[in-house]
């Protein structure tokens, strides 16, 4: 994307990974962004903020649109064949993240809406990348190690629809990888920003740390050992648009791997640590670290919640269960291929125990996104 | 402390009072007597609990404390003290005394003061002068729910092994649940009765090994912070029974059989798991037949273990509880 007079397609610009990409494009000379934003977003003022603050060198055009219209993208067609025309890159951010969604509405978004985009991206004549993003847990509920050559869950399973739509996405894309330069992106968990904690998404982890906090969190399902993959918001911007400007194509690991993962309970023990660093009033109401269980005990104990149908604890325990069955499939993912492109760019996951706690604190200073911090 | 003094301070005897009065599951949901479903609570594994009619809270502690001096050659001189503990703060007053069944009477409240006296009439001194235990002192031990039987075996303990001239203590536990009240809480039926233990210097059985109790007086407030104590249960059930083993020199593998108090048995398999001991080695027969009988649960299942066989002389149980306040209670014994 050094190269002269870019112009790129951004979706999801509202979101939490699009939102990073968004500042750090609208800091780039010669450059134009076109963010297709869902129309009728509630988080489309947010993008007048980021422009507001950053004073951008870029030209930002905001294009309202939909992916679930299909090859449109929602625009008039006099608009797309523009579009078509100008753009060099495309940054396809926009989907669901909700794990909690059926089937279907995450399909219509994860699988249809990349579906359009790579429609879109055939007929852009001067397209150079298509940088798509996925997940590491497209692997779903297999355990051990997955690389970046690997695709889905090998006939094991998902444990959300979420996974699952964005497993299926996958396989469109790798169909679109023989005639596209494709960079497909696949993210562990985004906890937040590593040098102030900020978060601009919440997701199942800032969610976790709010039922620790609230004493709501007695147990989960895993292994103490095992790996914890979480990233920060940065690291994935800079690493992402790192592999765009260097016309990468193929897949890559956004993930902090082996080296730079905590252990599930160090993980916990550095939640509660922080809970009560941040907040020594915390420690007061004498909440226990949760537990880590075997699966089998986590699944006695969740039939148990909803059959005594105690509302909150049903809430609380569901919530954890979108997502905290993925730890009863230990994973190690490896970065290989992202570690040897970003060599010399000083870009890397930084250890997840140093950024963490900021992220805690970010959480409880801003409310979970409640209240300005 | 000289722990060859202690050495054989243990319960020697047991005995319990449970109302005739059976009450099904089913039978407490048509009285309206179920806040919560009965499949749920049959599922959990209760059948049905045992209801007081006329008799009082007093009544089942002497009823109980009674059957121990007749069915065990006791020297009622050697008593030197009382711990009469209770778990309902209503307990450790005579205000409910003869208070009409919900089952078949009007609802009634059990807090029903009258006179400022009311305040001053102690149950521990009835049940002392009833039962004739002239050299005993009575002391109430309460404020710990479904834990204050513990804590009075605990004290009973300590109290033996610190004052040379006290042999034996009678730790007394009876609750009697507000008739007209709702019978389930937290996912427990809970029940009627009393339980009387007898704790003695040279104890010929049950030696008490090692004692340990946590409170979390956070979550004191159990109308206002049921999902945060449901939430607390299980962690700490865990670390406090791995302490306590860790304090005995020995781990759950070494534990015969575990005495529980009556909450669900779903709870007990969850914890069973936790703590890695499988069910078989939990005696949790007296669930679906008793309930919860708030306090009185562990000993009523030491003696029901002990009669059917199960433990044989030398095994090591470990009794656990959990009571409001908020209070977890643990107790290793040598049979
Ligand atoms: N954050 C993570 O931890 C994480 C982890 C692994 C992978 N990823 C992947 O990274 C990408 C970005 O994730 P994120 O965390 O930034 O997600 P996010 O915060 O949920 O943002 C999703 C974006 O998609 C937009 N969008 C939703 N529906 C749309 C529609 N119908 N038409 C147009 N735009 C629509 C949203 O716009 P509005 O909000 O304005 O509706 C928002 O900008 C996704 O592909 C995700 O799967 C993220």
């Amino acid at each position: 994307m050094s190269v002269k007079s870019s112009s790129v397609l951004l979706t999801g610009a509202t979101g939490a990974v699009g939102s990073e990409l968004l500042r750090r494009l609208a800091a780039r000379k010669e450059t134009t962004v076109n963010a297709l934003v869902r129309r009728g977003s509630t988080r489309q003022p947010d993008i007048a903020g980021i422009l507001r603050d950053l004073e951008p060198v870029a030209r930002v055009v905001v294009l309202e649109g939909e992916l679930r219209d299909g090859p449109t993208l929602g625009l008039a067609e006099a608009d797309l064949n523009a579009l078509a025309r100008e753009t060099t890159h495309i940054v396809h951010c926009g989907g669901s993240t909700s794990f909690t969604l059926p089937l279907s509405e995450a399909r219509a978004l994860n699988v249809c809406g990349t579906r359009a985009i790579l429609d879109f991206a055939r007929r852009c004549d001067n397209l150079q990348c298509v940088a798509l993003f996925s997940t590491v847990y497209v692997s779903g509920k297999r355990s051990g190690g997955f690389s970046e050559d690997d695709f889905g869950d090998a006939g094991m399973g998902f444990v959300n629809s979420y996974e699952q739509s964005k497993a299926e996405m996958e396989e469109i894309v790798r169909n679109a990888m023989h005639d596209l330069p494709v960079l497909l992106l696949r993210l562990s968990t985004v906890a937040g920003d590593s040098n102030t904690g900020m978060v601009r998404g919440f997701n199942a982890i800032h969610h976790a740390i709010r039922l620790v906090y609230n004493g709501l969190a007695p147990m989960i399902p895993g292994d103490p050992d095992e790996c914890v993959d979480i990233v920060s918001s940065d690291f994935v911007a800079d690493a992402a648009l790192h592999l765009i400007d260097h016309g990468d194509t193929g897949v890559f690991h956004l993930a902090s791997g082996a080296e730079s993962s905590s252990s599930l309970a160090d993980l916990i023990g550095a939640t509660v640590d922080s809970l009560v660093r941040f907040r020594p009033a915390w420690r007061k109401r004498a909440i226990e670290k949760p537990l880590i269980v075997d699966l089998d005990t986590y699944d006695l104990f969740v039939r148990s919640v909803e059959e005594a149908g105690n509302e909150v604890m049903r809430d609380a325990t569901r919530s954890i269960s979108t997502f905290a069955y993925q730890l009863a499939h230990p994973k190690l993912f490896d970065t290989a291929r992202t570690r040897a492109a970003l060599d010399g760019s000083r870009i890397a996951p930084g250890r997840a125990l140093e950024f963490y706690p900021r992220v805690v604190k970010y959480c409880l200073d801003s409310s979970w996104g409640t209240r300005p911090c | 402390m000289d722990r060859v003094t202690d050495y054989e301070t243990g319960i020697d005897a047991i005995a319990e009072y449970l109302p005739e009065r059976v009450a099904t599951l089913g039978e407490l949901d048509a009285a309206g007597l179920l806040g919560g479903s009965a499949a749920v609570l049959a599922s959990f594994g209760f059948e049905g609990v045992h209801l007081a009619g006329e008799e009082s809270n007093v009544d089942m502690a002497i009823a109980a404390a009674g059957k121990l001096f007749a069915e065990n050659e006791i020297d009622r001189d050697e008593i030197g003290v009382v711990l009469y503990a209770t778990a309902l703060t209503s307990s450790s007053t005579m205000w409910n005394a003869g208070s009409a069944s919900a089952m078949n009477g009007a609802p009634e409240s059990v807090l029903e003061l009258s006179e400022v006296s009311d305040l001053f009439r102690y149950p521990a001194s009835r049940l002392q002068a009833e039962l004739q235990l002239r050299n005993a002192a009575v002391i109430g031990v309460n404020q710990l729910g479904c834990a204050s039987i513990f804590a009075a075996l605990r004290l009973a303990r300590a109290m033996i092994v610190a004052e040379d001239d006290l042999k034996s203590v009678l730790c007394v536990s009876a609750d009697k649940f507000p008739p007209s009240h709702k019978r389930d809480l937290i996912y427990n039926v809970v029940s009627d009765g009393a339980c009387a233990a007898l704790v003695r210097r040279g104890a010929a059985r049950n030696r008490i090994v090692e004692c340990t109790h946590v409170t979390k007086g956070a979550l004191w407030d159990s109308g206002s912070l049921e999902n945060e104590i449901l939430a607390a249960y299980f962690p700490t059930a865990k670390a406090l029974i791995e302490r306590t083993l860790d304090k005995a020199g020995l781990t759950i593998d070494d534990i015969a059989l575990v005495i529980p108090h009556n909450v669900s048995l779903r709870s007990w398999q969850i914890l069973g798991r936790l703590i890695g001991c499988p069910l078989e080695r939990i005696f949790t027969e007296n669930i679906s037949r008793v309930g919860h009988t708030v306090a009185s649960d562990n000993l009523l299942n030491l003696r029901r273990a002990t009669e059917s066989g199960r433990i044989k002389r030398g095994d090591h149980l470990l009794l656990f509880t959990f009571g409001y306040g908020l209070n977890w209670a643990c107790m290793i014994l040598e049979h």
